[in-house]
């Protein structure tokens, strides 16, 4: 039944010599020694298994999750199968087994056009822009779902990311990879979602760049929304997180908090550079 | 010399002709631009959709001929338009369910779609043929000329005479009123710019909310209209006859590649080089350098280039020479 050698009893039934009455055959520790802590998640992609068409499962009782108002990062080596779970959570990848739930509403069944109605902003990692319409035009195209006057929440995009106002007559496509960037975010935000997820909004662009957009993201979490980011730049992402996910080969490595899992001497040896 | 007399000779036989045609193959071109964009494929059965829905204004025509109903000078073609026009648009809307429909829910590569589309030019063109049979139909009424060749030369006193013809002025005015129309439509509206948008990036669109379908129900609409105008001013200019309607695909997918594939601004400059070109090659200079020139420089022969049997090798020369140095156009549509 075990490997455990000290459960074997070689095939003695002597009760003269021990006494077999009594022994209980359930054990405490039940737990994978991996806690996520994930009972406030308000999106969680819960254990999903699974892969693009009906190829081979990428994603093999994959974790992640993002709390109310936190940042959730997803880290990992290249070819880890972090976008794919992000993709995952979206919908664009057939979920075999596992859930994914919205606010503890299940919505693993629906399309991403549906989840998007439900209040999911999603900014993929490549043409996340319409690059021959303005920029005006693409947050226009952004609040397409919405029927209600959404000028209120263009001018806090404005606020936000007071460079796109200014270019807001230009076509997005003359725009540097900063804002490009800068214009998919604000896309996502013009349907007031309630949690925002970015695939590698930091790929391709400057350094100095990156620390003004992970400043920027920081100010989308502070005005209330929850991010779920998946990111190359593992050091500087952690800093920022409330929370973070090491994948490996489509499963889950390390998961801890941003600042335990940059402390952690195996994370840091694996996949931060000592 | 006689620079006036070779400037009004030159407009009368090359200039507005040309811009008529040219505005007649922008429209076209518009409409094959159009599919391109945002069904993305070559739709060959354009020519026979425009063959489609001239046949109808030309039906609907002669049932207000038939009635005593005219518009007076304009040509009575002007008041059966709209509904051609929605003849046109229920045969596409019917092709589209019936056969585009399927294709699209397979996600069939665009190479195939165009294919379909040369079916669906074979059943339209038999259709066509079918039904107003393969003749030239005459259908222009009304008064011929704004300015005739008579009356020019009373006005102006000189040797040379201008012809205007009700249908040239109509075609300009019509193309700029519909071109205005669809631009404000693609530009201001908040249904042209997801047509722009569902153009530019398919994935983001759909993320974004815009329905699909509702785009392309959208577009075959406007492609209807636009067709069936263009199909309409190219009657009334010359004459309706199916097999000419089906040649035009020649010219205009020239222009739309020449302009740039899915750009409708380029679709207009590509209709507008490719109409001038045409006439300009064709066109015997005799006249006009006589004038222009000295007498002593005069020419003895006719000075046409090509004859016009060769007018649609015109085209096509020009659509390799854009093709060979500037593969996405002019206005930089989609590589070709």
């Amino acid at each position: 039944m075990s490997d455990n050698p000290y459960k074997d009893g070689r095939g003695n039934k002597d009760a003269s010599i021990a006494n077999p009455k009594g022994t209980g055959t359930m054990s405490a520790h039940p737990g994978s020694g991996a806690a996520k802590n994930t009972g406030t998640a308000f999106l969680i992609g819960d254990s999903m298994t699974g892969g693009y068409g009906n190829g081979p499962d990428i994603l093999h009782d994959c974790t992640v999750a993002v709390d109310a108002g936190e940042i959730a990062v997803i880290v990992g080596p290249n070819g880890a199968g972090k976008s794919t779970a992000m993709k995952a959570v979206f919908g664009m990848l057939n979920v075999r087994q596992g859930s994914v739930r919205l606010d503890g509403e299940d919505i693993t069944d629906l399309s991403p056009q549906d989840r998007v109605a439900k209040g999911m902003g999603f900014v993929p990692q490549t043409s996340n822009i319409f690059t021959s319409l303005t920029v005006e035009e693409n947050l226009e195209m952004g609040a397409f779902i919405r029927r209600d006057d959404f000028r209120d929440t263009m001018a806090q995009i404005y606020d936000l990311f007071p460079i796109l106002k200014e270019k807001r007559r230009q076509a997005a496509g003359e725009l540097s990879g900063g804002q490009r960037q800068q214009v998919a975010v604000g896309r996502a935000l013009m349907t007031r979602p309630k949690v925002l997820m970015l695939d590698e909004p930091t790929a391709g662009v400057s350094p100095i760049v990156m620390d003004e957009l992970f400043d920027r993201i920081i100010e989308v979490a502070r005005t209330g929304i929850p991010i779920l980011m998946v990111e190359q730049n593992a050091r500087q992402a952690l800093e920022i997180a409330d929370k973070g996910y090491v994948l490996v080969q489509g499963a889950n490595a390390f998961t801890g908090t941003g600042k335990e899992l940059l402390a952690d001497p195996e994370v840091r040896k694996s996949f931060l550079g000592g | 010399m006689d620079l006036l007399n070779a400037f009004v000779t030159l407009s009368n036989f090359v200039l507005i002709p040309a811009i008529a045609y040219g505005s007649q193959l922008a429209l076209g071109a518009l409409g094959v631009t159009l599919i391109y964009g945002i069904l993305r494929f070559s739709n060959f059965a354009h020519g026979d959709t425009m063959a489609f829905g001239t046949m109808m204004t030309v039906l609907f025509t002669w049932l207000f001929q038939a009635w005593g109903v005219s518009l007076g000078p304009l040509p009575t073609a002007l008041l059966a338009l709209p509904f051609g026009i929605l003849g046109c648009m229920a045969l596409l809307l019917f092709t589209d369910r019936v056969v585009y429909k399927f294709y699209r829910a397979q996600k069939a590569k665009p190479v195939i779609l165009v294919i379909v589309s040369l079916g669906v030019m074979f059943i339209m063109n038999g259709l066509v043929r079918f039904i107003i049979g393969p003749d030239d139909q005459r259908f222009a009424d009304g008064e011929r000329f704004i300015v005739s060749v008579g009356t020019f030369k009373e006005m102006t006193g000189l040797e040379e005479g201008l012809a205007i013809k009700t249908t040239q002025g109509i075609t300009l005015i019509t193309a700029m009123i519909v071109v205005a129309a669809l631009f404000w439509f693609l530009n201001r509206t908040r249904t042209g710019k997801s047509m722009r948008a569902y153009s530019d990036n398919e994935d983001l669109a759909l993320l974004s909310g815009i329905n699909p379908e509702r785009v392309v129900m959208i577009t075959w609409l406007i492609v209807a209209a636009l067709a069936t105008v263009a199909g309409v001013l190219y009657g009334l200019d010359k004459s309706f006859k199916p097999f000419t309607y089906f040649q035009l695909l020649l010219p205009i997918f020239a222009s739309a590649i020449v302009g740039g594939l899915g750009s409708p601004l380029g679709a207009i400059a590509g209709g507008f080089t490719i109409a001038f070109s045409e006439v300009m090659v064709t066109y015997a200079w005799k006249k006009v350098a006589g004038y222009a020139l000295p007498e002593s420089m005069a020419p003895d022969g006719l000075a046409q280039l090509l004859s016009t049997d060769y007018k649609f090798a015109v085209s096509f020369v020009i659509l390799l020479i854009v093709l060979l140095f500037r593969p996405t156009g002019l206005f930089a549509g989609k590589s070709v």
